[in-house]
C-alpha cells in the first residue's frame, strides 16, 4: 500500500531522557522512547504511572523538567503550533465545548486547523456514518453520552489527517462496534505511514492494537518491545500480556496477597 | 426527614455547585499558561482555589444581601424625608417590587451552575426518598441566595413593625415578604427552564437558527426588563399612592388587585383609614397571591426535583440530513464559536442584549431634550462603551472547560484575543448608529459631536484587548485573583474609554472649539489603539 506521509525511517516521536517533576512528585523519570512511521506504540501502565503526563508533554501542554522531545523532527517547546498541527489528540476524558453541536464543534476544529472543505467533508461524512452519528450530529454535545462524546473527539482528532495520533484511553465509553472501528482506524493510520501512541491500561486492547508496547511504571519505562519480546524478558510467565505486565511490575505477588486479604474480609462479614 | 437535617445536608450539594462553577472557571485560569502549564503548581492551587472560591461565594452573597437590604429599605426613607405623595402603601409596594426584581435576577445568574443533574449526582445515589431528595436539592439552590432573602424579609418586617407598631401589619408583611421571595425563585426557575429548553433543542434548520437568535434577544430583553424593576417603580409607584387608596373608579380597583400594590394597601389599612371597597379588593387579591405562592412553591419544588434528576428538559433529536461542515479559517471560526458558546449560556447570553439596552438607555436619556447636546452624546457613548466592556470577560468565562481542548489546537493566544475583542467591539456598534439616527430628528449643538461615538469604537477595541491581555498576564503569574476578581480589568478598560473623552473635554475647555476637541480626542484614541496593536503583536 502506498504510504501517504512518506517520512522514511526517521522517528515521528522521539523522547530522550525525559523527566517531569510536579513539586516533590517525580511523575516521569528518564523516559526514552521512539515511535517510527507505521508503528502503533502502546503505552501500557497502571493508573498514575505517567501515561497521560507523557502524552501531554509530547503535545507541548506540559514543559519537561529535563530531557527532550521531537515530534516529526520538531521540538514542542520551541514550535508548539507547528507540532500541534501535526498531531491528532484524544484525551482520556473527552473535554469539548458542551454547548456546541457536533457539527459546530467539528466546524470550529476544521476552521482552526485550516482544513480544505471538500476533503474535510468527505472524511467527516465517512466517520460520522461509521459511528452512527446522524441523530446526534446537530444535538448539543452536553446532551450526548460519554461514548458519543468520545466519538466526536475521535472525529475531531482525525479531521486534519495528522501524521501523529496521540490517543489517551480512546476506547473509554465506546460500544463494541465503535471500539472495533477505532482499532481498525488506528491500523489504517499506521498503514499510511503515520505514527500512533496508544495509551491504555487494558491489556487485551494493547495486545490487539499495538505493534510495540512500552510498559510504564512509576514514571519509568521498565520494558519495551513486541509481545513476544516482552514474554522473553519474563521467565516462566504465561502467554497473556496481563501476566507479563504483572511480572514486570513485580505486582504479581502483591495482587495475590491483596486478593487473599479481600476474600477473607468479604466472607468474614457475610459469616456474621 | 427534619427540615434542619435537610438544610444541613444541602450544604454538600451547595459546595458542589460552587466547585462546579469554579471548575468551569478553571479554563480561564489556564489561559495564562496557554499551550503549557505547570501542573504541579496547578494541583496545589486547586485546593487553594476551591477554598478561596467558597470564601468569595460567601462574601459575594453577603455583599449582594447587603445591597438587597439597602434597596428594600430605600423606599421607606422617603417617608422619613417627607416626599410629597409618597406613603406607606407605595413604600411597601416599591420595596417588594425591587426585592423581587433583584432576587430573581441574582437567582437567574446563579442557576446556570445549578441546572445540571451532575450537581446533585452524589446525593441521588443515597438512600433518600423523592421528597427528601427534592427538599435537599431545593435547599442547596436556596443557599445561593439565602442571605439576601432572609436579609430583605427581616429588614422589611422590622421596618413595618417600627412604622406601624401593629402586630397584624407586621405579620402581614412577613407573609408578603415570604410570598415575594417564593415568586422570585419561581420566576428565576421558569426563565432558566425556558432557556435550557430552547438551547438544548437539536436541529440546524434556518427556522431553528432564527428562533434561537430571537430567543436570545428575548432572553436579554426579559432580563433587562427584570433589571428595570429597580428603576421604573421609583417613577411610577409614588404617583399611584393617592390613586391606589381611592375607590373612585374601576381603574383604581383594578390597580388594587395588582401585585404588590394589594399588599401595601392591606398593611396600610391596618393603621389608617382605607375605603372598604379598596380594602376588600386588595385583601381578596392578597389571599389569591398567597394561594399562587403556594402553587409557585410546589411548582418550584417539582422543577428542582426534575432538574436534579435530569428530566427537567426534553431533548429533541433531529436526524442530520448531511454531515457537511464549513471551515471558515481561524479568525472567523473562533468568532463563530465564541458567539455560539456565549449565547447558549444563560449567564452570558444576557450580554448580547447589551446593544439593545445601550440604545434604549441613550434614547431614554435623550427623550426630554430639545437638542442633542455634546455632553449627552459623551455620557451616552461612555455608558454604552462601559457596558460593552463586560463582554470580553464574559467571553473568557464562557470558554470554560472547553479551553482545555483549544489548547491542543495549533492556535496562538493572539489568535484568540482578536476574535474576542472583535465580538466585544461589535456589540458597541449599535450605539453610534443609534445616536446618528437620533441626530436626524434632533439638532446637534455641534456637528463634530456626531463623530464622538464612532471614534470611541477604537478605544472600545483597545480596552477589550487590554482587558484580555491583563487577564493573561496575571493568570500567567498564577494569580488566583485573576480568575475570581474582574474589577481591576474593568477599571483599566473604563480608564481607556474615558481618556479620549477627557481629552475632548479638556480640549473644549481650553479652546471652546468642537473641531479642535475632536482632533485631540482622535489623536488619543488612535494612540491608544496603536499601543493595543503593539501589545497584541508582541504576544
Amino acid at each position: 500500500m502506498q504510504r501517504k506521509f512518506g517520512f522514511g525511517s526517521e522517528p515521528l516521536i522521539e523522547i530522550s531522557a525525559l523527566t517531569k517533576q510536579f513539586g516533590s512528585v517525580q511523575a516521569l523519570s528518564d523516559v526514552n522512547l521512539r515511535v517510527m512511521p507505521g508503528e502503533v506504540y502502546g503505552l501500557l501502565g497502571p493508573n498514575g504511572a505517567g501515561k497521560t503526563t507523557t502524552i501531554k508533554t509530547i503535545l507541548g501542554l506540559l514543559e519537561p523538567t529535563s530531557g527532550w522531545i521531537k515530534v516529526v523532527g520538531l521540538d514542542p517547546a520551541k514550535n508548539p503550533i507547528e507540532v500541534k498541527s501535526k498531531i491528532g489528540y484524544v484525551a482520556e476524558n473527552p473535554i469539548v465545548y458542551d454547548s456546541l453541536s457536533t457539527r459546530d464543534f467539528l466546524e470550529f476544529v476544521a476552521s482552526i486547523r485550516k482544513t480544505e472543505k471538500a476533503s474535510t467533508n468527505e472524511l467527516v461524512a465517512q466517520l460520522a456514518s461509521a459511528f452512527d452519528m446522524a441523530q446526534y450530529f446537530d444535538s448539543p454535545i452536553a446532551t450526548l453520552s460519554l461514548g458519543m462524546k468520545q466519538k466526536v473527539a475521535l472525529i475531531a482528532s482525525l479531521i486534519h489527517q495528522p501524521a501523529v495520533l496521540l490517543l489517551d484511553e480512546p476506547l473509554n465509553g465506546l460500544d463494541a462496534k465503535s471500539s472495533r472501528i477505532v482499532k481498525e482506524l488506528v491500523g489504517f493510520h499506521a498503514e499510511k505511514g503515520g505514527a500512533v501512541l496508544f495509551s491504555t491500561h487494558i491489556m487485551e486492547v494493547a495486545q490487539q492494537v499495538c505493534t510495540r508496547i512500552g510498559i510504564i511504571y512509576q514514571g519509568k519505562v521498565i520494558a519495551e518491545g513486541t509481545l513476544d519480546e516482552l514474554r522473553g524478558k519474563t521467565e516462566g510467565s504465561g502467554g497473556t500480556l496481563e501476566e507479563v505486565f504483572l511480572k514486570l511490575t513485580h505486582e504479581e505477588s502483591e495482587v495475590a496477597d491483596t486478593m487473599r486479604m479481600l476474600r477473607e474480609a468479604f466472607f468474614k462479614n457475610e459469616a456474621k | 426527614m427534619k427540615l434542619s437535617e435537610a438544610w444541613r445536608l444541602s450544604k454538600t450539594c451547595y459546595r458542589e455547585m460552587v466547585y462546579r462553577s469554579l471548575a468551569e472557571e478553571r479554563g480561564r485560569m489556564w489561559w495564562g499558561a496557554f499551550g503549557r502549564n505547570r501542573q504541579g503548581k496547578e494541583s496545589q492551587d486547586d485546593l487553594e482555589l476551591t477554598n478561596r472560591a467558597l470564601r468569595i461565594a460567601k462574601f459575594d452573597k453577603a455583599v449582594v444581601a447587603f445591597f438587597n437590604v439597602v434597596v428594600s429599605l430605600a423606599p421607606f426613607a422617603s417617608l422619613f424625608l417627607g416626599s410629597p405623595g409618597f406613603g406607606l402603601t407605595s413604600a411597601i409596594s416599591l420595596s417588594l417590587a425591587v426585592t423581587f426584581g433583584f432576587t430573581a435576577l441574582y437567582a437567574i445568574q446563579t442557576l446556570s451552575s445549578f441546572m445540571s443533574p451532575e450537581s446533585s449526582a452524589l446525593m441521588s445515589t443515597m438512600p433518600l426518598n423523592r421528597d427528601e431528595f427534592s427538599l435537599i436539592t431545593l435547599f442547596s439552590f436556596i443557599r445561593s441566595f439565602d442571605y439576601m432573602v432572609i436579609g430583605s424579609i427581616i429588614s422589611q418586617v422590622m421596618l413595618v413593625a417600627y412604622l406601624t407598631a401593629s402586630p397584624v401589619a407586621t405579620l402581614i408583611m412577613f407573609a408578603a415578604s415570604t410570598v415575594n421571595a417564593l415568586f422570585a425563585v419561581a420566576v428565576a426557575l421558569w426563565f432558566s427552564r425556558i432557556f435550557q429548553r430552547n438551547m438544548l433543542r437539536g436541529g440546524r434548520s434556518k427556522a431553528n437558527t432564527v428562533l434561537r437568535l430571537l430567543f436570545i434577544l428575548m432572553w436579554g430583553l426579559l432580563l433587562v426588563a427584570v433589571g428595570f424593576l429597580f428603576s421604573i417603580p421609583w417613577y411610577i409607584v409614588p404617583n399611584l399612592q393617592s390613586t391606589l387608596l381611592s375607590a373612585a373608579h374601576l381603574w383604581n380597583s383594578l390597580l388594587d388587585l395588582l401585585y404588590p400594590f394589594s399588599t401595601g394597601i392591606v398593611i396600610t389599612a391596618s393603621v389608617s383609614n382605607v375605603t372598604f371597597t379598596t380594602l376588600l379588593v386588595a385583601s381578596a387579591a392578597m389571599v389569591g397571591y398567597a394561594f399562587l405562592a403556594v402553587f409557585a412553591g410546589k411548582w418550584s419544588l417539582g422543577m428542582v426535583r426534575a432538574v436534579s434528576q435530569g428530566v427537567g428538559v426534553n431533548i429533541t433529536r433531529v436526524t442530520a440530513k448531511d454531515f457537511s461542515v464549513n471551515p471558515r479559517g481561524p479568525l472567523l471560526g473562533y468568532v463563530a464559536k465564541d458567539l455560539k458558546v456565549a449565547s447558549r449560556n444563560p449567564a452570558t447570553a444576557f450580554f448580547f442584549a447589551l446593544p439593545v439596552l445601550e440604545t434604549v438607555i441613550i434614547i431614554l436619556l435623550d427623550s426630554n431634550m430639545g437638542t442633542l447636546r455634546t455632553a449627552l452624546v459623551l455620557s451616552g457613548t461612555s455608558l454604552g462603551a462601559i457596558f460593552a466592556l463586560l463582554l470580553p470577560l464574559a467571553l473568557l468565562s464562557a470558554e470554560g472547560k472547553g479551553l482545555e481542548y483549544t489548547k491542543t489546537l495549533p492556535i496562538s493566544s493572539r489568535r484568540i484575543v482578536v476574535p474576542k475583542a472583535l465580538v466585544s467591539t461589535a456589540t458597541f456598534v449599535p450605539v453610534p448608529i443609534a445616536l446618528a439616527t437620533l441626530s436626524l430628528f434632533k439638532p446637534l449643538t455641534s456637528p463634530a459631536s456626531l463623530f464622538i461615538p464612532f471614534l470611541i469604537v477604537l478605544p472600545v477595541a483597545s480596552a477589550s484587548i487590554f482587558e484580555i491581555k491583563l487577564f493573561l498576564r496575571t493568570a500567567a503569574k498564577g494569580k488566583i485573583a485573576s480568575v475570581l476578581n474582574d474589577a481591576e480589568k474593568l477599571t483599566v478598560g473604563v480608564v481607556v474609554i474615558l481618556i479620549p473623552e477627557v481629552a475632548y473635554a479638556v480640549g473644549f475647555l481650553a479652546t471652546f472649539n468642537h473641531a479642535f476637541s475632536l482632533l485631540a480626542m482622535s489623536a488619543v484614541a488612535f494612540a491608544e489603539f496603536a499601543v493595543a496593536f503593539f501589545v497584541l503583536r508582541r504576544s
